[in-house]
């Protein structure tokens, strides 16, 4: 009689283990077959070269992980990580101020866009969505008038030392990678270990509950869009020295990107909340197939439609499993 | 309060409803065990009983909402399939639930058409159906509600008769259920839908009249079922005022006491003192304190103002005026993070909402409130954490004893434990505890009412605010009673016995309401 | 029962602050009126109202779906795909008719079932896959604008197509024939939602789901109903879309998204019981046309509007969270 009582719990267990690592499985198949299409996927210049060019997008996919972890979503990291670039290059440009302060400056330009949505949010009470929403039209719109319709502020005698924060690297290792390296670890500390984490997590999935606890729920929001605006705005200085130049409105280009990986990542954790390994694995794997899809020799535009179902595909898959598993 | 019930008793017309030795069990409790309730067409029929007498479980199984393990449920004469919402709705039973359950930006006539529309070739008949609704209205419910208000817009007796107009407006209700539905309203709003019910009865449709309030019951019901532990504990014909005594004692039965450590307090400094508090319509003026060491509790009915007043002392409700201070300072109002700070540890009503972060483990939630001693430099330590969390579980024996399983799987009363857990770590000494037992099998409720003696005992102020009567005589040094928002009574310990207070809060004792 | 209390003081302070936002338009749209000579002739009206139209239509159809999911954007209903689905449609009716010669009509046919298959789409993906709205559209929205890339090539196709140019063009007793066509689309869209069981039974759906349920009507149904009318009417603003540009850009799905979501919740605003209806989602979208037109006749940088139509969503939604914070 117990071992047939136990005989679902078993059969339960391994569906669990599946829902939960079934991504794992779809990642290892697409590498499979992109590795199988082409050869020089798997090679160590590609590889890094995928994990370099992931950088950016981790940056921002850390920002949205700890928004989303809240409870909230922030449209305006695109924004964010624009305004780090134009402030840095300005403040090079036209004020001639050195690269360190000028790191410090494009971070304040994020933590400014942060201070926006967190003072919207939380103290004029507009959803998230909503709030960050406006927060993209205008900010875009003030990049717009900031360059008179668009056009890029280049900078070509970047100081060195800025410069390489993009392509410089430290016995071998490609800058921009020991940033989001330390970034990573900065985030998980923050979200996996301190005590703001877990009050962090307790706002996101209980909001009530974490007021009732006596929590400064209104202040652990705010802290969490700001500090993923200051986070944001780090990418932007990657991108803008990558360049040497501020492109305005192209930090947009990562939000779509930055949510799914969060929110593949979610599914992938056992209480299906968002985490910084997750989000990690979501950002590669994206990357993973934007390259993939490159190497195969598709056209433009074809790729840009394939990784659209492909993202679709992977959040209704990652929904999907987390339903399963609750 | 003593003249002839507005339409006359059925006398012996035959059963147009009736549950037969019903039986239900939940994990670990047996909600009904064997209850029958019997209604005759044209009367109004009282169903009472305490929290966990199994009133809830029976009108659900009426309902078809849950299935029961034993008994027949018969209507108008035929079996009706138990289980089934729609074979019920089709035999004409209709519920009018507590929560109104409306769409607030739509017109009376909207709300009550919704799902049976009438509509011509040019779309929705507009005017016909302001029109036949108001004509509803005045007819059935004898209620003059212009049919194109906003539900927004209606005050909530006039947004009950609405919903009641809804329940009702295809004309094929036979008996209808009222599950409290006089709560939230003020003593005017009852008079209104009274004229309302008794207008029903005399269209010869039968109704079942659910509800704590005492003093209704005794007005209305021509009889009442009373149900104690899952079984019929009596039922009453021909009920009038002079029965409430009986009523109570049926509810109630003798056999309490052995529950609650009863123990005299040395009540120390004032802790808590609430000062003039008001918030319209919900409490008005309150006053009152509590000393170190002292259990005070709050009585007062669903409706009563107490839950506002209790959020608003725990700061997740802002009052409008007055002042509420702990240990002499005066608190910010509307922050439970301020309250906190003050010392203050909220056990909220609606556990699973709002108690616990449910998807978190037992020992996340222990150290919720109080991280930051068991951090070093803003990080968890995490054996100190587990270490903390694992002498609170030993010590307020929560089942089962591991800490890192998820807080949803634990029961009702080792939730509760939690709650409190989480409230000791932060070393706080003013409780507030809301509904304490609601929910809690009754070995779960012994330990508890333990752990809340051990905190005045080791000199916390303690405020529980409860529907329980038996429980605050149990517990409290004093009983402030809430009575539509204004406290008109302080019971000592001495003075307080059941079938007072119970008279008390159900404004059964008029002369006692008007002097306080 | 005139006896009975009814939220009388609360309910003034929230019908104060939400007139906020109307207010702020109207004061608006007097400056342009006092400051810029000729923007209340009637030129330049039909002018705010055909360029409104493209948005108009839009709004109308994530109305549907804000109307069935409710206003709340996170847990409710919102479709941020409704401008990709038109884009992509335009981009497919614009290619057949520039580089495949098909006719006219199977052209449109074509961009049609792209738009109701897309619909369908987001339909599965929130009603039967279970993902949020919210989520759910703001990822097919990018499938969607992939497709229209891959068949226009991200170029821009310029039309002379006899519709287009009719559409765009022609008129009826001197009014314009696109702006009668649309008026037409919008007023079935009222009638259908404000004037019919279905219509009433969506709105109960989004207002209170559990009085829908209640009242034996199968939630999940409505909903999906909204998605797939939402994808009608992405097809439907396409060939709008074409007209007013006169062929398919690459692009614009961003700039017709924020002007479809501000015009469909500033409806809300002008709506006696403050709710997203299908008429307040055109006027809103006439207002966003008037104040772009009017920023421009009092020669101010175009490069602002972006920034007064996002402060306006924040000044809108705001009020509407003090609004209802004070209701209750």
């Amino acid at each position: 009689m117990s071992r047939l009582a136990s005989l679902p719990s078993l059969v339960g267990s391994g569906r669990a283990a599946f829902a939960r690592h079934g991504f794992l499985a779809v990642v290892g198949l697409a590498i499979v077959g992109f590795a199988v299409a082409n050869p020089s996927f798997l090679s160590l210049a590609n590889l890094v070269n995928i994990v370099s060019g992931a950088v950016i997008p981790l940056i921002v996919g850390l920002a949205m992980t700890l928004v989303v972890a809240l409870g909230a979503i922030d449209l305006s990291v695109g924004v964010a990580l624009d305004f780090g670039s134009a402030f840095a290059i300005v403040a090079l440009k036209d004020y001639g101020v050195p690269w360190y302060l000028a790191v410090a400056i494009g971070i304040a330009g994020g933590t400014l866009v942060g201070v926006v949505n967190a003072l919207v949010v939380v103290r004029f009470r507009v959803s998230a969505f909503l709030g960050t929403l406006g927060v993209f039209f205008i900010g875009g719109s003030l990049q717009r008038i900031f360059t008179n319709g668009g056009g890029p502020i280049s900078f070509r005698r970047l100081p060195t030392e800025y410069y390489d924060l993009a392509v410089g690297d430290l016995y071998g290792i490609p800058i921009r990678i020991l940033i989001a390296a330390a970034l990573v670890v900065g985030y998980f500390l923050l979200l996996e270990r301190s005590a703001l984490g877990r009050k962090i997590h307790a706002v996101g999935q209980q909001s009530r509950a974490a007021r009732v606890a006596g929590l400064p729920v209104g202040a652990i929001v705010a802290f969490g869009f700001v500090c993923a605006g200051a986070t944001a705005a780090v990418g932007g200085l990657i991108a803008s020295a990558n360049l040497r130049m501020f492109t305005p409105l192209a930090g947009n280009a990562y939000l779509m990107d930055a949510i799914a990986a969060v929110f593949i990542g979610a599914s992938m954790h056992r209480d299906g909340r968002p985490n910084v390994p997750g989000t990690l694995t979501g950002v590669l794997f994206l990357a993973m197939v934007a390259n993939g899809l490159n190497l195969m020799g598709l056209d433009f535009n074809l790729k840009d439609a394939l990784s659209g179902v492909i993202l679709v595909a992977a959040l209704a898959f990652s929904v999907i499993q987390h339903r399963r598993r609750t | 309060m003593t003249e002839a019930k507005a339409i006359e008793p059925p006398g012996d017309a035959p059963d147009i409803l009736s549950l037969d030795g019903i039986a239900k069990a939940f994990p670990g409790v047996q909600a009904l065990d064997g209850a029958t309730l019997r209604v005759k067409a044209g009367e109004i029929h009282g169903l009472i009983g305490e929290n966990g007498a199994g009133k809830s479980t029976l009108i659900k199984i009426l309902a078809g909402l849950y299935t029961p393990d034993a008994g027949s449920l018969t209507i108008g004469g035929g079996r009706v399939a138990a289980g089934s919402p729609d074979a019920v709705h089709a035999a004409g039973v209709r519920f009018i639930h507590q929560e109104l359950n409306l769409v607030p930006h739509f017109t009376v006539a909207e709300t009550i058409f919704l799902g049976q529309e009438l509509a011509g070739p040019l779309g929705l008949r507009t005017g016909a159906m302001r029109r036949a609704a108001e004509r509803f209205l005045k007819d059935t419910l004898d209620a003059d509600i212009a049919g194109h208000r906003l539900v927004s817009d209606l005050g909530i007796a006039e947004r009950k008769l609405v919903q009641i107009a809804r329940a009702l407006i295809d004309g094929k209700a036979r008996v209808v259920v009222f599950d409290e539905p006089t709560a939230p309203l003020t003593h005017a709003e009852i008079d209104h839908l009274f004229k309302a019910i008794e207008a029903l009865g005399r269209r010869g449709i039968a109704m079942i009249y659910v509800s704590h309030y005492l003093a209704e019951i005794t007005r209305i019901c021509h009889r009442v079922t009373v149900l104690r532990n899952g079984r019929n504990a009596g039922l009453l014909e021909r009920v009038g005022p002079e029965d409430t005594g009986r009523l109570i004692s049926l509810m109630v039965g003798r056999d309490i006491g052995h529950l609650y450590p009863r123990h005299d307090h040395t009540a120390g400094a004032p802790w808590l003192r609430v000062e003039k508090l008001s918030l319209a319509p919900h409490y008005l003026d309150v006053d009152f304190e509590v000393r170190r060491g002292e259990i005070v509790g709050l009585a007062g009915l669903v409706g009563s103002g107490r839950e506002e007043l209790v959020d608003s002392i725990a700061g997740l409700l802002a009052p409008a005026r007055g002042r509420i201070g702990i240990g002499g300072k005066q608190l910010r109002p509307g922050s439970t993070a301020a309250a906190a700070r003050r010392g203050l540890a909220l056990v909220p009503r609606d556990r699973r909402n709002d108690g616990l972060v449910l998807a978190q483990s037992v020992a996340d939630n222990i150290n919720l409130a109080s991280l930051d001693a068991v951090s070093t430099a803003g990080f968890v330590r995490r054996d100190a954490a587990a270490r903390r969390a694992g002498e609170s579980i030993e010590a307020l024996d929560i089942r089962p004893r591991a800490a890192a399983t998820a807080a949803r799987l634990l029961s009702g009363g080792n939730q509760q434990k939690v709650v409190l857990a989480r409230g000791l770590a932060t070393g706080a000494d003013l409780f507030v505890l809301d509904e304490p037992t609601i929910g809690v099998d009754i070995g779960a409720k012994a330990e508890i009412y333990a752990l809340i003696e051990r905190l005045a005992r080791d000199g916390a102020a303690v405020l529980i605010s409860s529907s329980d009567p038996t429980e605050l005589i149990g517990l409290a040094d004093r009983i402030l009673v809430l009575l539509r928002g204004r406290i008109v009574v302080e019971l000592t310990r001495d003075a307080a016995d059941l079938d007072r207070l119970v008279a008390l809060t159900t404004g059964g004792d008029a002369t006692e309401g008007q002097a306080a | 029962m005139s006896a009975l209390a009814t939220p009388g003081g609360r309910a003034l302070s929230a019908a104060v602050v939400s007139a906020v936002p109307l207010l702020v338009f109207l004061a608006l749209l007097a400056y342009f009126g006092a400051r810029a000579p000729g923007f209340l002739d009637p030129a330049t009206l039909i002018l705010i109202l055909k360029q409104a139209i493209p948005t108009a239509v839009l709004g109308v159809g994530l109305s549907f779906v804000v109307i069935g999911g409710g206003d709340d954007v996170v847990a409710g209903g919102i479709d941020l795909s409704v401008p990709s689905i038109a884009v992509l449609s335009a981009a497919i009716i614009a290619d057949q008719l520039a580089f495949h010669g098909t006719g006219t009509l199977a052209a449109v046919l074509l961009g049609f079932m792209a738009a109701v298959a897309a619909g369908l789409c987001n339909a599965v993906l929130v009603t039967r896959i279970g993902m949020t709205p919210l989520l759910a559209t703001l990822a097919s929205s990018t499938a969607f604008i992939g497709f229209s890339k891959l068949v226009t090539a991200n170029r821009r196709i310029d039309l002379s197509d006899p519709l287009i140019v009719t559409l765009r063009d022609g008129t009826v007793a001197g009014l314009p024939l696109g702006l009668l066509a649309a008026t037409a689309l919008i007023v079935i869209a009222i009638a259908a939602v404000h004037r019919s069981r279905w219509g009433l039974r969506l709105q109960a759906v989004g207002g209170n789901r559990d009085a829908a349920v209640i009242a034996g009507l199968d939630a999940r149904r409505f909903v999906a109903q909204s998605f797939l009318i939402a994808g009608v009417f992405g097809g439907l603003a396409s060939l709008f879309v074409l007209a007013r540009g006169s062929g398919s850009t690459p692009g614009v799905a961003e700039t017709l998204l924020m002007e479809t979501v501000l015009a469909t919740f500033l409806g809300a605003a002008f709506s006696p019981r403050r709710v997203v209806t299908v008429w307040g989602a055109a006027l809103g979208a006439i207002l966003v046309s008037a104040l772009s037109i009017g920023f421009g006749s009092v020669g101010v940088d175009v490069f602002w509007t972006g920034c007064v139509k996002g402060g306006l969503i924040l000044v809108v939604v705001a009020a509407a969270a003090v609004a209802r914070r004070s209701r209750t």
